[in-house]
C-alpha cells in the first residue's frame, strides 16, 4: 500500500515535472502554467495545515506564520546577506518548524486546553511577528524586503518555468508526507486525538509527542513553501504574508477537500484555484473574498466532510458530469474558452459529489439482524446463570480467583485530592493485590471516580502516593502510566467515532505495552472482541451500535491495552437486567484472564455477585475495606448508604 | 508624566474595545458561538454611522437611534438561523469566519478599501478635548468610556436581576436543566444575540467618532477585543470593562514608552500568558474554572 502509494506520487511528479521541461514542445501557453504553480503552492500550504489541523482536529489560525517566517527567511537571508536561494529553502524551513515547535510547546502544555482556544492562540501568533518584523529593521522595519531572482537551470525556458518546478517539488513532497503520515501509526495517533483525545491518551498514545511532530511536519512544509512565496512574489511585506488571507484561504480548501484524507486539501486547492482565477478573469476580482466566505460558511453547515469522502461514494457520476459540460460546452463554443468550460465541467462535479443525497442507513451497514444477536455458547449460559445468582454449581460467588489473590498490584498511600476548598478525597489509603475483583463503593460524590481518575493519571493527587506493580505513578503522563499496566473504561462510553468497532480495539493494541503494527493490531483486536461478543460488530461504526454495545466496546478496548489492573468506571450505568447479567458475565471473563479489576458501580447486587472485596468510599474517605458480606453488614456503611434512621430501624 | 497621561488616555480607549467585546462575550459564554462576524457588524456599524452622518447630516451619535434597531435585526436573525441550522461552538467559529470575509469585502466593494473619515463639520466630536488638571483627554474616548460604563452595568444588572438575565445564566450553566425547567432558550438567544450585534453598532458608531476606518480595520480589533474577552473570562460581562481597562492601558503605555509597533507584541504575549494560567479569566482562580 505504502511503496505503491509512493510510487504513484514519483510518477505524477515526473509527469508534472515533464510539463515544465518540454513545455514549448508541447505548445503549452505559459498561462497554465503559472496557473499550476499557484495550484502547487495552495495545494502545499493546505496540505501543511491540514496535517495538524485535519488530522488532529486542532484549527490552526496561523498558517500565515509558517508562510512569513518562510518567506522572511529567504528574503532576508537572500537580499540582504547574499545566501544562495537554494540554501534558505532549507533554513526556512527549520526555522518555520522551530516557531511550530514553540507555538505547540506552549499550546499542548495544558492538558484541558480546548480546540477553540488553541485556534485563538495562533490567530494570535502571526499579529506578534507582524509586530516584531515592523520593528525591527534587521528585519524588514516596515519598508519590505526585496527577494533576489533566483539563479535557474539554462535547460528551463523561463523563470516561471522553474518556479512551477520549484513548488512542484514542494507540493508534491507535503502530499506524499501527508499520504505515508495517514497510512502509519503517526496518522492513526493524530485520528484518536481528533476523535477522543483524553481516551487516546489513556489507551496508551503520546498524544503531545504526536501533536509536536503533527505541528512540526505543518510548520516544516508550511516554511519550506513560504520561501517559493517569497520568489514568487518577488517582495516580502508584513502585510502579504502575515494577515488573515492564507489561513482563510486553506481553511476553505481544506474544508471544502475534506480534512480526514491526504487528497481532500489536493482536491479543495485546485477548485477554489480554479474558481479564483475564473472570477478574476471575468472581471470579478471583488467577488473572490465573498466567494470564498460563502464557500465556508455554507460548507461547514452543509457538508462539513468535505468533498473528498463523497467522491468515493459517487465517483462515476463526477466524471460524467465532469465530460459532459465541459463538453457541451466545447461543442457549443458560445461563451468563454477551454479553461471556462473546464471550469464549468468541475463546479458541475463538485455540485454532483455534494448535493445532498440519502446517506447509508446505519441499518444497511449492519450486519443482518440474526447475526446482530450473539449466539450464547454453553458456556455462556453458565455464566449468565451464574452471575444472575440463582442457580448452578458456581453459585457460590467470587469462587473462581478466591485464595489465588498474589502480590500487591496498587498501592495508595494517603492520597489526598482537593478540587479548589473541596477535598474530594481525603487521605485514602488502599492497598490492591493481583488477583482480586475489587468493588469500589459509596454514595455519589464519595470520591470514588476522583480515585478512578487518580489511578489512570487524569489527575494528579494533590498530596499522598500512588504505586502500580511497584513503579510511582504520580506525575507520569496518563499514556505513560496505560504503559505500566492501567485501563480504564468511561463511564459515558468514548470511542473513536472515525473509527470501526474492530479498529477502536486495534488502536489500543497498536499503542500498547509493545507496540504492534496495523495489521497485526487488527487481528488481535478480534481476540479482545470475542470476549465481550462484539465481534459480530467488528466492521460497524461506534454511531451504529446501541449503549450496551457501546459499553462493552469501552471494556474491548481497555483490555486491549493488556493491563495489570482495569478501572471499570460504573461500566454498567443505564443498562436494563438482561444488559445488565451479560455484562457481569463479561467481567468475570476479563477477570478470568487474569486481569485486577477495579469496578466502580451503584448496583450493590452486582458488587455482591462480582467482588472478592469490597472498597467504600465515604465523603472522600475509607469508610470500610473487607469481603462483600462483612462490609455489607457494617453499621457505618448502611448509615452512610441508608441514612442514620434506615439503620436505627433495620437494626 | 507623559507616561501617565498615556496610561490614562489608553484606559479609555479600554473602554472602547470593553463595548466591543461585551457582545461577543457574552454570546460566546451564554449561547457558546464563538462570533467573528460580531467584529463585521462593528464594522458595519461603524461604516453606518459614517455614511448617515456624510449624507443625511445626523449627529453621529444620534445615528445609532437607526444602526441599533438595524443590528439588532441582524443578530436576532443570524442566531435564529444558527439555532436552526444546529451550528455548534466550533463549526460557528468557522461559519461566522466566513461572514466576517463576506462582511469585509462586500463594504470594500461598497465604499472602496480607501480610509473613510467623517468630516469636522458633521463630527463636531473629533476635535474637541476636556482637560482635567494636566492631562488632556479627545472627546471621543470619553465618549466611549462612558458609553462603555453604561452598557456593562447594565448588562450586569439585567443578567443579574431580571428573570431573562437569571434564565441565560441557568442555561450557560446547564442547557438541558434548564429547558426542562421551561427556559425557551431560542427565544432568550435570539434577544441575547440581537443585543449583542446592538452593542456592534454602538462599537462601530465609537469607533467612527474617533478614527478613520478601512474595510480590513477588523483584522485591528481581532487580537485586542478577543485579549479583552479571554482576559475578563468568557461570558462575564463585569470582567469585560475590567480587562478592556488593563488592555487599553498597557497598550498605550508600551506605545509610549517603547514603541507603537511593539504593542500588539506586548499584547499577544499578554493573551498567550493569561491563556496558559488564568484560561478562564483574571477574576476566575483556574481551580475553579476547571471544574
Amino acid at each position: 500500500m505504502m511503496a505503491r502509494g509512493l510510487g504513484g506520487f514519483v510518477l505524477a511528479f515526473a509527469a508534472l515535472a515533464a510539463l515544465a521541461v518540454w513545455r514549448e514542445d508541447l505548445g503549452l501557453p505559459i498561462f497554465y502554467l503559472v496557473l499550476a504553480s499557484t495550484a502547487l503552492f495552495w495545494i502545499a500550504q493546505a496540505t501543511s495545515w491540514n496535517v495538524l489541523s485535519g488530522y488532529s482536529g486542532y484549527f490552526s489560525f496561523g498558517q500565515g506564520a509558517f508562510v512569513g517566517v518562510g518567506a522572511y527567511t529567504t528574503a532576508v537571508l537572500g537580499g540582504r546577506h547574499g545566501v544562495d536561494f537554494y540554501l534558505t529553502v532549507p533554513v526556512a524551513a527549520v526555522f518555520s518548524a522551530l516557531l511550530a515547535l514553540l507555538v505547540g510547546g506552549l499550546a499542548f502544555r495544558l492538558r484541558s486546553f480546548r480546540g477553540e482556544i488553541f485556534a485563538l492562540l495562533t490567530l494570535a501568533v502571526p499579529f506578534i511577528l507582524a509586530a516584531l518584523a515592523r520593528v525591527n529593521s534587521e528585519i524588514d522595519g516596515g519598508q519590505g524586503v526585496v527577494v533576489p531572482v533566483a539563479e535557474y537551470p539554462e535547460w528551463l525556458a523561463q523563470f516561471q518555468d522553474f518556479l512551477y518546478l520549484l513548488n512542484l517539488v514542494v507540493a508534491v513532497a507535503a502530499v506524499a508526507a501527508a499520504f505515508a503520515i495517514q497510512h502509519t501509526r503517526f496518522g492513526w495517533a493524530l485520528a484518536s486525538i481528533r476523535d477522543a483525545e483524553d481516551v487516546a491518551e489513556g489507551l496508551g498514545v503520546a498524544t503531545f509527542r504526536y501533536k509536536m511532530l503533527a505541528i512540526a511536519v505543518t510548520g516544516l512544509i508550511g516554511g519550506a513553501a513560504g520561501s517559493l512565496f517569497a520568489l514568487q512574489i518577488g517582495f516580502v511585506t508584513v502585510e502579504s504574508v502575515f494577515g488573515l488571507t492564507i489561513p482563510l484561504f486553506v481553511i476553505v480548501m481544506s474544508v471544502l477537500g475534506g480534512r480526514a484524507h491526504w487528497l481532500g486539501p489536493v482536491l479543495g486547492a485546485v477548485v477554489i484555484v480554479l474558481i479564483q482565477d475564473r472570477l478574476s478573469a471575468s472581471g470579478f476580482e471583488g467577488w473572490n473574498l465573498i466567494v470564498l466566505g460563502a464557500i465556508l460558511a455554507v460548507l461547514v453547515v452543509v457538508a462539513p466532510d468535505g468533498l473528498q469522502a463523497r467522491l468515493w461514494r459517487r465517483p462515476w457520476q463526477a466524471a460524467v458530469a465532469l465530460v459532459a459540460v465541459t463538453g457541451v460546452l466545447a461543442i457549443v463554443d458560445g461563451w468563454g474558452g477551454p479553461l471556462d468550460w473546464f471550469v464549468a465541467g468541475v463546479l458541475a462535479a463538485v455540485a454532483v459529489v455534494l448535493w445532498p443525497g440519502k446517506a447509508p442507513a446505519p441499518a444497511e451497514r449492519r450486519p443482518a439482524p440474526s447475526a446482530a444477536v450473539p449466539v450464547p455458547t454453553d458456556v455462556d449460559r453458565g455464566e449468565a446463570a451464574e452471575s444472575s445468582g440463582h442457580s448452578g454449581p458456581q453459585l457460590r460467588p467470587n469462587s473462581t480467583i478466591d485464595g489465588e489473590v498474589g502480590e500487591v498490584l496498587v498501592e495508595c498511600r494517603d492520597v489526598t485530592r482537593y478540587f479548589g476548598g473541596v477535598r474530594a478525597l481525603d487521605g485514602v489509603s488502599l492497598q490492591i493485590r493481583a488477583g482480586e475483583l475489587v468493588g469500589l463503593v459509596g454514595p455519589n460524590g464519595s470520591g470514588k471516580t476522583t480515585l478512578v481518575n487518580l489511578l489512570s493519571g487524569a489527575l494528579r493527587p494533590t498530596s499522598g502516593s500512588i504505586a502500580v506493580a511497584g513503579r510511582d505513578i504520580v506525575g507520569l503522563a496518563p499514556h505513560r502510566i496505560a504503559h505500566v499496566g492501567v485501563s480504564r473504561t468511561h463511564q459515558i462510553p468514548k470511542p473513536f467515532e472515525s473509527m470501526t468497532v474492530r479498529d477502536n480495539v486495534a488502536m489500543a493494541i497498536m499503542f500498547g505495552r509493545s507496540a504492534r503494527p496495523l495489521a497485526a493490531a487488527r487481528e488481535e483486536a478480534q481476540a479482545c472482541l470475542d470476549v465481550v461478543h462484539l465481534r459480530h460488530l467488528a466492521d460497524a461504526k461506534p454511531a451504529e451500535i446501541n449503549l450496551h454495545e457501546r459499553q462493552l466496546l469501552e471494556m474491548a478496548r481497555a483490555i486491549a491495552t493488556k493491563p495489570k489492573v482495569l478501572l471499570l468506571d460504573e461500566a454498567l450505568a443505564g443498562l436494563n437486567p438482561a444488559e445488565i447479567d451479560a455484562a457481569v458475565a463479561v467481567v468475570r471473563r476479563i477477570h478470568a484472564t487474569g486481569i485486577t479489576i477495579v469496578i466502580v458501580e451503584h448496583l450493590l447486587r452486582v458488587v455482591n455477585q462480582l467482588a472478592t472485596r469490597v472498597v467504600v468510599l465515604n465523603q472522600g474517605a475509607l469508610l470500610a475495606d473487607g469481603d462483600p458480606r462483612t462490609v455489607m453488614n457494617d453499621p457505618d456503611v448502611i448509615r452512610a448508604y441508608l441514612g442514620r434512621h434506615a439503620h436505627a430501624r433495620g437494626t | 508624566m507623559t507616561t501617565l497621561q498615556a496610561a490614562l488616555s489608553g484606559a479609555l480607549v479600554g473602554g472602547m474595545f470593553a463595548v466591543m467585546a461585551a457582545g461577543l462575550s457574552l454570546t460566546w459564554g451564554m449561547l457558546r458561538v464563538i462570533n467573528l462576524a460580531h467584529f463585521g457588524l462593528i464594522l458595519v456599524g461603524a461604516y453606518l454611522t459614517f455614511e448617515l452622518a456624510t449624507s443625511w447630516g445626523i449627529d453621529p451619535i444620534l445615528t445609532i437611534v437607526l444602526t441599533v434597531p438595524l443590528m439588532f435585526l441582524v443578530g436576532a436573525g443570524l442566531q435564529w438561523a444558527f439555532d436552526r441550522l444546529g451550528v455548534e461552538e466550533f463549526a460557528s467559529l468557522l461559519v461566522s469566519f466566513g461572514l466576517l470575509i463576506i462582511v469585509m469585502q462586500t463594504v470594500s466593494n461598497v465604499w472602496s478599501a480607501d480610509f473613510q473619515r467623517m468630516d469636522g463639520d458633521v463630527n463636531p466630536y473629533a476635535t474637541e478635548s476636556v482637560s482635567i488638571g494636566r492631562f488632556v483627554f479627545p472627546a471621543p474616548t470619553l465618549i466611549a468610556f462612558v458609553f462603555a460604563v453604561v452598557i456593562v452595568v447594565a448588562a450586569d444588572q439585567v443578567l443579574r436581576r431580571t428573570f431573562a438575565g437569571r434564565a441565560l445564566r441557568a442555561f450557560a450553566e446547564d442547557r438541558t436543566v434548564a429547558s426542562a425547567f421551561g427556559i425557551d432558550h431560542r427565544r432568550l438567544g435570539m434577544v441575547l444575540a440581537g443585543l449583542s450585534a446592538a452593542s456592534a453598532a454602538v462599537a462601530g458608531m465609537l469607533f467612527a467618532l474617533g478614527n478613520a476606518v478601512t474595510p480590513s480595520t477588523p483584522f485591528e480589533w481581532i487580537g485586542m477585543v478577543f485579549a479583552v474577552v479571554i482576559l475578563g473570562g468568557i461570558g462575564q460581562v463585569g470582567g469585560v470593562l475590567l480587562a478592556g481597562v488593563l488592555v487599553g492601558t498597557l497598550s498605550a503605555v508600551v506605545s509610549a514608552t517603547w514603541s507603537p509597533a511593539l504593542s500588539p507584541l506586548v499584547l499577544f504575549s499578554a493573551i498567550i500568558l493569561a491563556l496558559l494560567f488564568r484560561p478562564y479569566g483574571l477574576l476566575t482562580p483556574a481551580a475553579r474554572g476547571a471544574r
